[in-house]
């Protein structure tokens, strides 16, 4: 190795031969990066700038950072195994239970309906009394589920959950400066991560979603699936060996896009193909699509042009 | 092969002994519970065992049990029955059928949860009290028993703490949710029986020996009525047999009571109430002849009404259950809530079940699509796709080796895994295929840098869900770890040589 390599830093040099060999296939795109790598990277800033005035208004209005819904806030979910008009339904209820919201699961393929599912922050009793007297017919355990938080637990809950989600985003931290042993590099991944989380988040706000004790339980898978694109990035930039700084990144980019192409692979047939699922699960999954979207602008132009920054200023070619 | 080959290969075939469809196999009824102190139960039959032959006429399924039962049963007198399980033989006389409930085998052992397969699960709290460990345990018993007692099977009840400190327990019960459920725990079942303001006997073992309990002779329905706007009222009576402490007690109240006479015959001129967590159920007259006498025969009775005269028998016979294992088991010395109650049809269950099975192959070949697309080598992008599925195979062996229940979130966990688990796979083949100035061994090195960097964050990231919200996100933690663990100590050193193996 050390006669392809020669010198005293091995592993951040090329030889002069494979340097003129690759001169000619990857200039146009290495000045293209070097040019341009600064400004690339105020796209993702601009958009985590936005989401995070976003969140503040949020939270002044709110007093939270996102909206809670019944497993997290205390109240009643009846899910009821039957073909309904949900609209009619929400209208009735609207006047007794004003925070009442009616959905539908239906079957994608066959468009048939499997159930509605009937939330409200009201009492259970008086709630099943008002919707069997709509329904005009008493909902048993064989044609309805039914889910009852009370407040007190589904405000733990969610207290616990903030609190699981701030320790498992200092251990995955901790991990990576393990890892790297470097401040900036380390930064820049944890970075990634923290934008990753803000960006679904601020969009899932703006859209009026409500989170489940499952969707916060998915952020915290997305901190841990969303940053191996960033341990990539900066393994192979940091510790690559071979070819130029813009081709390391560039070809750890064509692996990582790969690896995120294939998360959403695996996540997205939840809007498309199969939809009557339970909630809990879509919205496990909604909350990896939009983190794993994100990943790809916050890993490849954040991280990205961080590391060519640090690279650049420390002479690492 | 390399030996991590053989390992991957040899945790293959224990996952598939362990997820292998043995029921379609085993013939016989398998028992879901057996009620305390019943014959069945002193002869030996437990839970778990199978039955596969009633005096000798093979039983295949459930529904050979309940056919051969109710061709034997009932009968007048004891008849000796012999049960053939697959290791013992039990024989017992008996003149009813047996106080057993049985199901049929499991076709598989994979344990789902029970947002799919419907049932009930309450998370109960005490009010006001925090309790320690200990007393969760002594709660845990009492409410056992109680469900036992009522005759609801397939039941656990478990200590559940969270972040906070908090001890819960967690009550679930398989399929159908029994309407009682939600009285049966959260009951306190504090029982008095008062005479004016003294405490005659209350539940539990001290002042009660024994309950009469599905005798006709001594616990019955005795009358039904027409009550006001068409609704109808029946009456339930049953007896208690008082221990001789609470009899005397019941002699030193009553001595000192007046008689009064009426239409009707002679009554003490006080009642005896009978009280249910602070709330009358009940007054009785007691008679004349009870005056001052150590009576351990005690009858108690109460009512249940409905809009037909069948509602009404069947609230009072519910309302008798109740109160006859409130009297046996005594009562808590707290109150409690409820603070979680989900009761889920098993209905949704399958269709949901059937949707997950779905997606989980959708997602199989879309991840798979993309990788044949991008490599073009049926060689490398066959190791991928078996690798992911060994991950995911053993994943579910795994679950159900240790019993652990998949519920959606678990299963969630599984199917992200799949698109993830699939990263590392990318990152050792691009590692391995890129600058061939290194030797394959140093490249794969590297990828294996990337891949244990990740396989921590993911560890890290998911561990503090164990003990958040109360355990009910264990099964999504639990599957995420153990299928990124089982990459990366299994699947992927294994697929690495593969990838050796095809390079070379």
């Amino acid at each position: 190795m050390k006669a392809v390599y020669p010198g005293s830093n091995p592993g951040r040099r090329t030889s002069k031969m494979e340097q003129n060999q690759n001169k000619t296939t990857e200039q146009e795109g290495k000045s293209w990066f070097d040019r341009w790598y600064k400004l690339l990277m105020t796209i993702p800033l601009a958009i985590m700038v936005i989401s995070l005035i976003y969140l503040g208004i949020f939270f002044s209005n709110h007093n939270d950072f996102l909206l809670k819904d019944v497993s997290l806030s205390g109240g009643t979910t009846i899910t009821i195994n039957a073909e309904i008009d949900s609209s009619a339904l929400e209208q009735q209820l609207k006047s007794e239970f004003p925070d009442v919201v009616v959905r539908k699961l239906t079957d994608l393929r066959t468009g048939k309906t499997i159930a509605s599912v009937v939330e409200s922050s009201a009492q259970p009793e008086e709630f099943q009394k008002s919707l069997e007297q709509i329904l005009g017919y008493n909902l048993t355990e064989e044609n309805s589920s039914r889910e009852i938080t009370g407040s007190t637990l589904g405000q733990n809950f969610y207290k616990q959950l903030i609190f699981a989600l701030i320790i498992s985003f200092i251990l995955m931290s901790l991990v990576i400066f393990i890892m790297f042993r470097t401040f900036i590099p380390s930064i820049a991944v944890i970075f990634a991560a923290f934008s990753d989380i803000v960006m679904p988040l601020a969009l899932l706000d703006f859209l009026g979603i409500k989170f489940s004790v499952a969707g916060i339980a998915a952020f915290l898978m997305l901190i841990g699936y969303s940053v191996d694109t960033d341990i990539l990035l900066t393994t192979r930039a940091l510790r690559g060996r071979e070819g130029t700084l813009n081709q390391r990144i560039y070809k750890a980019f064509k692996t990582g896009i790969l690896m995120t192409l294939t998360a959403l692979a695996a996540v997205l047939p939840v809007f498309i193909v199969v939809t009557g699922l339970p909630n809990s699960f879509r919205q496990i999954f909604l909350i990896l699509a939009l983190g794993l979207t994100a990943d790809i602008i916050n890993t490849w132009m954040t991280n990205a042009g961080i590391i060519k920054w640090y690279c650049d200023k420390k002479g690492i070619k | 092969m390399s030996w991590r080959v053989w390992v991957l290969i040899f945790v293959l075939i224990l996952s598939a002994i362990s997820i292998a469809p043995w029921g379609y196999l085993e013939k016989g009824a398998l028992i879901k519970s057996v009620e305390q102190n019943s014959t069945a139960f002193n002869e030996g039959l437990r839970q778990g065992m199978v039955i596969r032959a009633l005096n000798s006429e093979e039983v295949d399924n459930m529904e050979d049990y309940s056919r051969i039962m109710s061709s034997i049963f009932p009968v007048q007198n004891n008849t000796k029955l012999i049960i053939q399980t697959k290791t013992q033989e039990f024989i017992l006389y008996t003149d009813e059928a047996l106080k057993i409930t049985v199901s049929n085998i499991p076709k598989t052992n994979i344990k789902t949860g029970l947002d799919l397969s419907g049932g009930a699960r309450a998370l109960v709290k005490p009010v006001n009290v925090s309790l320690s460990s200990l007393e969760i345990s002594d709660l845990i018993v009492v409410t056992s028993n109680r469900l036992n007692v009522f005759g609801i099977s397939d039941v656990t009840v478990r200590k559940v703490s969270d972040l906070s400190g908090n001890n819960f327990m967690l009550v679930e019960v398989a399929g159908a949710t029994p309407t009682e459920l939600k009285e049966l725990v959260a009951q306190q079942g504090k029982f008095e029986a008062k005479i004016g303001n003294e405490t005659v006997f209350i539940g539990g073992k001290k002042d009660i020996t024994s309950v009469c309990r599905n005798d006709a002779a001594c616990a019955r329905i005795e009358s039904c009525s027409a009550i006001q706007q068409g609704d109808y009222a029946c009456r339930f009576s049953f007896t208690v047999y008082l221990s001789e402490e609470a009899a005397e007690r019941h002699a030193g109240v009553t001595k000192d009571l007046g008689v009064n006479v009426t239409e009707g015959g002679k009554y003490l001129d006080k009642k005896l109430d009978l009280y249910l967590d602070d709330k009358l159920v009940d007054s009785l007259f007691i008679s004349e002849d009870l005056k001052g006498r150590v009576t351990t025969q005690i009858a108690v009775s109460g009512s249940g009404v409905g809009e037909t005269q069948q509602d009404a028998l069947a609230a009072a016979q519910n309302s008798m259950k109740k109160l006859q294992t409130i009297l046996i088991t005594g009562s808590l010395p707290y109150k409690l809530e409820i603070v979680k109650l989900d009761t889920i049809s098993p209905l949704l269950g399958r269709e949901f079940t059937k949707n997950i099975i779905l997606l989980a192959l959708v997602a199989f070949i879309s991840v798979s699509l993309i990788l044949f697309i991008k490599y073009r080598k049926l060689k490398i992008t066959l190791s991928v796709i078996l690798t992911m599925f060994s991950e995911v195979f053993i994943t579910l062996g795994i679950a159900t080796f240790i019993k652990w229940n998949l519920d959606a979130p678990a299963i969630a966990g599984i199917i992200a895994g799949m698109g993830t688990g699939v990263n590392d796979q990318i990152v050792i083949i691009d590692e391995s295929v890129s600058n061939l100035s290194i030797s394959i061994k140093e490249r794969i090195k590297r990828a294996f840098f990337i891949i244990v960097g990740a396989f921590f964050t993911i560890i890290a990231a998911m561990l503090p869900l164990f003990w958040t919200g109360a355990g009910l996100l264990r099964g999504f933690a639990f599957t995420t770890i153990i299928g990124v663990s089982v990459g990366i100590l299994i699947t992927r050193p294994a697929f690495a040589d593969i990838l050796r193996k095809i390079q070379d």
